[in-house]
């Protein structure tokens, strides 16, 4: 094997690493403004993503049928922060989210996604159902191919694609201006240096920090191709990162095939319900609003809300708490559906995640029927808290604290369930804030050479290492670490160790590759063990607890301490050394 | 140990669809045209059905996902 590195330099006015949704949606804005955009996608943009293989939700302010309600923007807002966020959510950016919601799905609309139904008789011909606030506000679409919608429409605009390069660092200049950033070919081996006047991170979520409960590597509910490298990298150039510590226990949902469905609310309503082995509901039912009256009849706003803070819990129980009393099995049960609501879910479900292929493997191979079979409810794996989203620390505009790198969807902390509607309405803000930065600097800056070398260097050693270890073999290591010392139980001795064992490893071990292939995920589980850190560090910063629906528990402050921790902890490297500040919640 | 990806010769052509697809990219194509895929890193599946879902010739039975034992549902049966 060859083991000489050989850099592909690349000039571009944006650069927009990660084309999941906020990466596909941030180049295809961003080429409004003109100039030369790239994405850099460590996969393939026609299957990347938490889309990748399909969404059927996006939830919105949708005003043809909310106006007509009395529903309100802020009333949706007020119904996601107390709802949802429990307070943990950053004003300005649900503000953004709320606002433009709507006016990407039409924009969906254009690029060549149905949203509208002859048989609807909602106002738009849309079918909306109850999701995450206190009226329905979830569009169910067709959105299987949504990813090879986007990819085509950002080529279509001129957006250079290039897929198969894992990115690995941010370049920027000493007075903290963005210039650039690194990657390795996944393919090809070889090291890719972007110049860049703007970027735009969206890599998404680090989703293999803990092992999965069944043992097959890969099955997770969202996808394992993402691995925090966006956090990694900001972290790595001294950006802040915040809400880390909020790494949540195991809920149960349907197993031992982890997908993400969100049942039994979300994709799989109405007529999903709970019981146990005795039939005892556990979660009842779920109904539609009356699609007679949605979005034509006005609504007690008050009254919805108070209903939705209510409900919730009973809806959304805490399953290994009942586990341990010894309650369970437990049972999706959709028997009680009509034929016309058991169609409405296996169609909503065909367009969402491994939903199809989990569809077709249901019937064909375990000839399940959801008219009278009942699927057991199981633990999931553990992953990032959906309800309080950690990432990137960034002002209203998307910007981080290096000028001209912006962050776009899950990769922006502050703003939990954001979801896909975050990804889309955060791309598309990025994209134009970055182009418009990166039309008002008229030269490229210059880029740190000693990093590129750097890379290179790390990357030939991997190839040439006699003594190195399997990627694999340092992730379940690193798996194990955060599992044990980072679990459902926490406290300042134990998360001391652990940050000691994680640095242990971080600084002792090497790798060893064989091929290019290898070599990406082998910087991926630098991303992870990056990750990992954050998550140990942020988890001994935050001395109290947050349970439900939170699922921090440090055993040495067992009480919510508002007075001192209601705020996002934010860390940023500096050096050696990891800072910690209090960052306030704006309303 | 598992064998996530099974192609049937007989059917698929080699278009390698699926290869572009994979987003773990554990696909190779096979060195002799018109022959479907090499499944290089079994262990790397995400079980996603991406590969599965774009196949030209999916329906024609090209292309299977077995789903490992470990993965497989627990289903209580009808009158049960």
């Amino acid at each position: 094997m060859d083991t000489s590195i050989e850099a592909n330099t690349i000039e571009t006015d944006v650069l927009v690493i990660g084309g999941g949704l906020a990466g596909c949606m941030a180049g295809i804005k961003a080429r409004e403004h003109g100039g030369k955009v790239t994405i850099a996608e460590k996969a393939n943009t026609l299957s990347s993503g938490c889309a990748g293989t399909g969404i059927d939700h996006i939830w919105a302010y949708i005003p043809p049928v909310h106006e007509k309600m009395g529903y309100s923007i802020e009333d949706l807002m007020e119904s996601h922060r107390n709802a949802i966020a429990h307070g943990f959510i950053d004003g300005e950016l649900i503000d953004l989210v709320a606002r433009d919601s709507y006016n990407r799905v039409l924009d969906l609309e254009k690029f060549g996604i149905n949203f509208r139904y002859e048989d609807s008789k909602i106002p738009g011909g849309f079918r909306i159902v109850p999701q995450f606030h206190s009226v329905p506000t979830t569009f169910n679409f067709d959105g299987r191919d949504i990813k090879v919608k986007l990819t085509e429409e950002a080529l279509r605009r001129g957006v250079t694609i290039i897929n198969r390069v894992t990115m690995t660092d941010l370049l920027s200049t000493p007075d903290g201006r963005i210039s650039g950033a690194l990657g390795v070919g996944t393919r090809d081996g070889k090291v890719y240096l972007f110049k860049a006047k703007a970027v735009v991170l969206s890599t998404g979520r680090a989703n293999r920090l803990c092992r999965n409960v069944t043992g097959v590597w890969g099955n997770h509910r969202v996808p394992v191709y993402e691995t925090g490298d966006g956090r990694a990298m900001g972290f790595r150039s001294g950006v802040p990162i915040i809400n880390m510590e909020f790494l949540s226990p195991a809920n149960f949902s349907i197993g031992n095939y982890e997908l993400n469905l969100g049942s039994p609310r979300n994709t799989v309503q109405p007529a999903g319900s709970v019981v146990d082995a005795k039939r005892k509901e556990i979660v009842p039912r779920t109904y539609f609003w009356d699609w007679e009256k949605l979005g034509k009849e006005k609504v007690d706003v008050q009254a919805v809300l108070k209903e939705q803070m209510t409900t919730r819990p009973q809806v959304r129980p805490d399953y290994p708490e009942l586990h341990s009393q010894g309650k369970g099995p437990f049972y999706l049960d959709l028997t009680s559906g009509t034929e016309e609501e058991i169609r409405y879910i296996e169609w909503s479900i065909s367009h969402e995640g491994k939903g199809l292929r989990f569809l077709d493997y249901l019937k064909n191979q375990e000839r399940f029927d959801f008219r009278k079979d009942k699927l057991e409810w199981l633990p999931n794996s553990r992953e990032m808290a959906g309800t309080a989203s950690s990432g990137l620390l960034v002002n209203k505009d998307l910007e981080t604290q290096i000028k001209g790198l912006f962050a776009a969807g899950d990769e922006v902390g502050g703003v939990p369930w954001a979801a896909s509607p975050g990804a889309l309405t955060m791309g598309w803000h990025a994209g134009e804030m970055a182009a418009k930065q990166a039309l008002r600097q008229k030269d490229f800056l210059p880029v740190n050479e000693e990093k590129v070398e750097s890379l290179e260097t790390l990357c030939s050693n991997m190839f040439d290492s006699k003594d190195g270890l399997y990627w694999r073999e340092i992730e379940l290591a690193v798996q194990n670490i955060i599992d044990h010392y980072a679990g459902n139980v926490r406290s300042e001795e134990m998360l001391k160790r652990g940050i000691e064992r994680l640095v242990d490893i971080k600084n002792s071990v090497s790798f060893r590759v064989e091929n290019p292939h290898e070599l990406g995920r082998s910087l991926e589980v630098i991303s992870i063990m990056d990750n990992g850190e954050m998550v140990l560090r942020a988890s001994l910063e935050r001395r109290e607890s947050r349970r439900v629906p939170f699922g921090f528990y440090r055993a040495d402050f067992p009480e919510s301490n508002d007075e001192d921790y209601f705020v996002f902890l934010a860390q940023r490297r500096k050096g050696e050394k990891v800072e910690f500040s209090k960052i306030d919640i704006k309303r | 140990m598992f064998r996530p990806v099974v192609f049937n010769e007989e059917v698929c052509n080699g278009c390698n669809t699926c290869v572009d697809i994979c987003p773990m990219d554990i696909l190779a194509p096979n060195p002799e045209k018109g022959k479907p895929p090499i499944v290089m890193y079994p262990e790397e599946c995400w079980y996603g059905g991406g590969c599965w879902a774009r196949c030209p010739l999916r329906d024609e039975g090209a292309i299977q996902i077995i789903t490992p034992l470990p993965m497989r549902v627990s289903i209580l049966r009808g009158d049960r």
